[in-house]
């Protein structure tokens, strides 16, 4: 089933002479259960897709549908509580509220989202799957890059999300633990019925991709040859 | 509440600075307010206790007891009642031998009048007779005692202290209560003068004579030498430490808050709403002006005790608590500009590498 679709969406950035197209004519639909790479080089217009995606910025013309509902019919507060409910973000970096142990980060979301979270027995198996279950006292200021970004991993899936939106998560992880990450990934897509989406350059991600997209000068393109491949 | 004391707890010395700079504020603020307060009453203290509402003083004399002389003839036209009562002042200075001097206000009453009547001593008895004298606390705690025998001037005359009285005091002299009888002489005056005023309990009292005006009590007072201008000085200085305190927390929310917008750009992309960072403000400055000033009433407290007599100090709980209050409102004013940030942060300015 279709969660996410983007239908004819372009964006421009800048005015006159200084205009560029970032993305351009862009088709893309996910569905739950699935998880979808997008790959690109830096400028690609990755993160302007995300964003897009994730109702964060407004494409120039075109339209985003969740779970049938247009974004650009939604006011900001009912987007922000789309964010809350139905969204995971997972970011390079920064994700993690840097005064809060890794406990407490959670704690925040509670605060606001007060129902339908993950259990504290699902969260800590989510976290002893992710290693992390040792570091619940810790400040994100006392943990390494790849454990950072395993916190924040495990904050976005805590909400139960309907589509999981990842900006280049595993930047700062090993081989070893990408391939733990990409293995989350794909056992989450399929345990929660949740729609991934991971934008970025990191190829060893690939094979736990259902669907693997390229993006080029702002072209996305259905690329699951490049599963073969690897 | 919880993002900002979570905030606190982590970065304990960051904020213990902000809160030691308003504690001094606080302190300062406080302190000030209650040297200004302890003056005004040096001021006022004996006219307050009169209960009056209306002082007769010369026309000519620019609203100054000091300066107001009223004539028999004036006075014989007065209707007086158990509600007026007359006033014979005189600038003195006080001496006993092995004592030091002291400058002094002296009073003249008229015994059976009612000021005379209802002066609360702390210790001896009223004026019955001429030259006795009632007088302010400060002479027994520079070593006066009752039956002491005192002289005014260069004059030769023996004063008897009958009694002490407590916080009687005008224009931050001490205050000594004598008979009316006694007045022209110390004064030195020759003539039919019978006060230097005639106050009244009653706001409309009137000597229908068009030599003598009769002014309100907060008009004569708002005219006693110094009186206004010592009262302004201190708001100022009071109204400027505000403004002051206002901009260190403003400053401080401001430069707090400009490091942590990338933190809040990822929650405002997370979902988290505006209102919960904006709330997280407002109670992180709530909560250091509150625990500032709590520790800068200890801290007054403990000066309070400290201090001694002579140092003119009041401590006014209900003006202290408005102060405070203006302090709370001032930090909440201070976290406006912080606020706007927050509401204009850009989720998308974190998500790109
Ligand atoms: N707010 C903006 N204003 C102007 N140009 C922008 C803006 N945001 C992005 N761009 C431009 O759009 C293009 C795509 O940016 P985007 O951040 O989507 O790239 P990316 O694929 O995520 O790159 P990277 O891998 O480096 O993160 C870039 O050329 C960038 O300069
Ligand atoms: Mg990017």
């Amino acid at each position: 089933m279709e969660t996410l679709q983007l239908i004819n969406i372009n964006k421009y950035f800048g005015t006159g002479t200084s205009r560029v197209h970032v993305l351009k004519d862009i088709n893309f639909t996910a569905k739950k259960g699935e998880v979808n790479l997008v790959i690109g080089p830096s400028g690609s217009g990755k993160s302007t897709f995300l964003t897009i995606a994730g109702g964060l910025q407004t494409p120039t013309d075109g339209s985003v549908q969740l779970e049938g509902d247009m974004l650009k019919n939604m006011s900001s507060k009912q987007r922000d509580a789309l964010r809350l409910n139905s969204i995971g973000f997972v970011l390079q970096s920064y994700s993690l509220v840097p005064y809060l142990t890794v406990k407490e980060q959670f704690k925040l979301v509670k605060k606001v989202k007060k129902q339908n979270n993950l259990t504290n027995l699902s969260l800590t198996q989510l976290m002893e799957k992710l290693g992390i279950e040792d570091l619940v006292n810790k400040y994100p200021g006392e943990l390494s890059g790849g454990q950072n970004q395993r916190v924040a991993i495990a904050r976005a899936l805590y909400t139960k999300p309907d589509i999981l939106l990842a900006d280049e998560p595993t930047a700062a992880l090993d081989s070893e633990r990408v391939a733990e990450v990409g293995q989350i990934f794909q056992d989450l897509a399929r345990e929660q019925n949740t729609a991934v989406i991971i934008v970025t350059h990191d190829l060893r991600l690939i094979n736990f991709a259902d669907n693997v997209y390229k993006i080029m000068d702002g072209q996305m393109t259905l690329e699951n040859d490049m599963k073969l491949a690897q | 509440m919880f993002l900002s004391l979570k905030e606190i707890k982590k970065e304990k010395f960051r904020y213990g600075l902000i809160i030691g700079m308003i504690v001094l504020i606080g302190y300062l603020i406080f302190i000030l307010t209650s040297l200004a307060m302890g003056l005004a009453n040096q001021n006022t203290d004996a006219i307050n206790s009169w209960n009056i509402n209306s002082v007769a003083l010369n026309k000519d004399a620019n609203t100054s007891l000091t300066q107001s002389l009223i004539t028999n003839d004036n006075a014989k036209n007065a209707k007086l009642t158990k509600n007026e009562a007359y006033i014979g002042q005189a600038s003195v200075v006080v001496k006993k031998s092995g004592l030091t001097k002291e400058s002094a206000q002296f009073l003249g009453l008229k015994p059976n009048q009612f000021i005379a009547q209802n002066l609360k001593l702390s210790s001896g008895h009223k004026i019955q007779k001429t030259n006795q004298v009632v007088v302010d606390e400060q002479f027994k705690n520079d070593g006066y005692q009752l039956g002491d025998k005192i002289k005014f001037n260069s004059e030769s005359q023996n004063y008897t202290i009958v009694g002490f009285i407590k916080n009687a005091k005008l224009n931050i002299a001490p205050v000594v209560y004598g008979n009316i009888s006694n007045w022209k002489n110390i004064k030195n005056l020759n003539g039919p003068f019978a006060a230097s005023a005639i106050v009244s309990k009653n706001a409309k009292f009137s000597m229908k004579d068009d030599q003598v005006k009769t002014y309100s009590i907060s008009t004569f007072i708002s005219k006693l030498p110094g009186y206004s201008a010592q009262n302004s000085t201190f708001t100022f200085m009071i109204a400027f430490l505000m403004i002051i305190s206002l901009i260190v927390i403003a400053v401080f929310l401001y430069i707090l808050t400009i490091q942590k917008i990338q933190n809040y750009a990822v929650l405002r992309a997370q979902g988290i709403p505006a209102k919960t960072l904006v709330n997280a403000t407002i109670s992180q400055s709530v909560i250091l002006v509150v625990s500032g000033l709590f520790i800068a009433t200890i801290l007054t407290g403990i000066t309070a005790f400290a201090m001694p007599n002579a140092v003119p100090m009041s401590f006014n709980i209900p003006i202290l608590s408005a102060v405070g209050l203006g302090l709370i409102l001032t930090g909440l004013l201070g976290s406006l500009i912080p606020i706007k940030i927050i509401l204009n942060v850009d989720p998308v300015s974190v998500i790109g590498g």
